[in-house]
């Protein structure tokens, strides 16, 4: 569904879901979309959503705050072995490996998934943005270990309905309300949401 | 970064290096350790200069300075850590809008209220009879819901505090008598000693809420530009009662402060040097004591409830999230 509609510089009326939007902007840069969607907006779209909203909101977090925020590229000090950073449309910034992987290195392994999510949001773009096919790997230093992502079919969904959950979280007027999750005592944002 | 230095002598401070030092009338020097510093809080004849001030800057320190009889003189802000146009515009639309900024006065009134209730209700729970006092603030609070502007809610939160301030007279011991609130001068023991204790919580929510980017100078139950800070004027009433009142019951009370802590001249009434000091040490003590918080689940400190209010405040503008007082739960 979002193979051939957008990007041919035609006059197709604009879709209003969110993967079209995002596909036609990035492929034409005559059509403007204001949500840019990142990889970190999709790490943390499934980390906690109103941790998301602040962000998309530049809700910035005060001064002295004693919380860490959760680093993405905290070991990447951890591999030493050739690889380029390159950027796409300014939107999304990777890390390719000599063999042409595309990876994501997470400093933990309780954050696989949010890791997993925006890493296969790379291979999604590069896939329908600019045509090309990559396997990505995600490192995770601390363990010595790497797992290899394949943009299946399921995962290209996973990554769609992230694209719309994202845009719906940060359209919204007022943040989602806070739930308990276990990162919660690590976030920035713990007293703001939990002063009440 | 919560540690505030109050200088109570004469003399001079100057950075010296990495580091502030006090030099005394008397030559002594003292160094400051101001790798914790939030704020310096001059009460003596202190001399400075600007290279100083640009210290204080750099390192996000602010300074309270204290004059002689009109206690609190002003600060010298550092440029604020945070700066963050959207917190200002959210801010001022919400002064902006009357609906909004009635809504925010009436929760500030609100948490006063509640806060002024505990005390009374402390001492009516001991050994006090302040069922009439209690009924008038019940009365009070409830009509914060009528209020249809700030000028008539300002009127509900005067009443409660005359009704407040009339149970003073049977909390405190006989020689301290109060007869009712007087300012500029002060002119009994009383007074004094809640218009001092009054700045010192003031400029304690002035450094609260510069730790956020919340600008001072927009606030909703008074009047911007009442004060410098205006909007530390307005979170500062919620925690005049747990603050500064406890602090005076308890001090007189126990007698750790006595008649000869104060001076009377053609001023009116003031704390001596040693009263000051007894005071702001018992004060400071107070902002370090915790109470466990039942939704951060952890201990906090007093001071850093101060902090929390700031937060809850913009949080509000933000993301227009309830903002609810602190109402004391302890
Ligand atoms: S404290 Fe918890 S709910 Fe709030 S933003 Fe952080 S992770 Fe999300």
């Amino acid at each position: 569904m979002i193979d051939d509609t957008a990007g041919d510089g035609d006059d197709t009326a604009p879709s209003d879901d969110p993967v079209d939007r995002l596909l036609a902007s990035a492929r034409d840069e005559s059509i403007e979309d204001d949500v840019h969607v990142t990889g970190v907006m999709m790490q943390y779209y499934e980390v906690c959503t109103r941790e998301l909203w602040f962000d998309s909101r530049d809700i910035e977090i005060d001064r002295d705050n004693a919380a860490v925020a959760r680093g993405t590229r905290v070991d990447d000090e951890a591999y030493s072995e050739k690889r380029r950073h390159v950027s796409i449309d300014g939107t999304i910034a990777i890390d390719v490996l000599d063999d042409g992987r595309v990876m994501e290195v997470k400093p933990s392994s309780a954050l696989v998934d949010p890791a997993k999510l925006q890493l296969l949001y790379y291979l999604w773009y590069l896939k329908h943005v600019t045509g090309v096919d990559r396997d990505g790997v995600l490192a995770h230093p601390r363990e010595r270990r790497r797992e290899d992502v394949e943009l299946t079919p399921e995962n290209e969904e996973w990554v769609e309905d992230a694209i719309r959950g994202v845009v719906d979280v940060i359209e919204r007027d007022s943040p989602p309300a806070p739930t308990e999750k276990p990162f919660c005592e690590s976030c920035a944002y713990y007293d703001f949401c939990w002063s009440c | 970064m919560n540690d505030n230095f109050h200088v109570f002598s004469d003399g001079r401070i100057e950075r010296t290096d990495d580091t502030i030092r006090l030099v005394r009338e008397d030559g002594e020097k003292q160094y400051l350790p101001i790798e914790r510093a939030e704020a310096i809080y001059l009460h003596g004849q202190v001399d400075y200069n600007t290279r100083l001030v640009s210290f204080l800057n750099e390192q996000g320190i602010a300074m309270h300075v204290f004059g002689w009889n009109d206690y609190y003189a002003g600060s010298i802000m550092p440029k604020r850590g945070q700066t963050s146009g959207q917190t200002v515009v959210a801010q001022v639309r919400a002064y902006d809008d009357p609906d909004h900024r009635l809504t925010i006065a009436k929760r500030f009134v609100d948490g006063s209220i509640h806060n002024m209730r505990a005390n009374v209700s402390y001492y009516h729970n001991r050994d006090h009879d302040f069922t009439t006092a209690l009924d008038t603030l019940d009365d009070r609070q409830a009509a914060i819901d009528d209020a249809t502007d700030v000028n008539e809610l300002m009127g509900v939160e005067a009443g409660a505090r005359r009704a407040y301030y009339a149970t003073f007279d049977d909390i405190l011991p006989d020689d301290f008598a109060f007869r009712g609130r007087t300012y500029n001068p002060p002119d009994n023991e009383t007074n004094s000693l809640i218009s001092y204790a009054n700045s010192l919580v003031y400029a304690n929510t002035v450094s609260a809420i510069r730790a956020t980017a919340l600008d001072p100078t927009v606030s909703y139950l008074h009047e911007p530009g009442e004060r410098r800070y205006s909007l530390s004027l307005d979170i500062a009433d919620i925690f005049k009662p747990i603050l500064a009142d406890r602090v005076i019951f308890r001090l007189l009370n126990r007698r750790q402060l006595s008649t000869d802590d104060f001076e009377s001249d053609l001023n009116g009434c003031l704390l001596t040097d040693d009263g000051r000091e007894t005071f702001t040490r018992a004060l400071e003590e107070t902002l370090d004591q915790t109470v466990h918080h039942p939704t951060l689940d952890r201990n906090v400190s007093y001071q850093y409830l101060l902090r929390l209010e700031a937060y809850k405040l913009k949080k509000h503008l933000l993301t227009g999230e309830e903002y609810v007082p602190l109402r004391r739960w302890w």
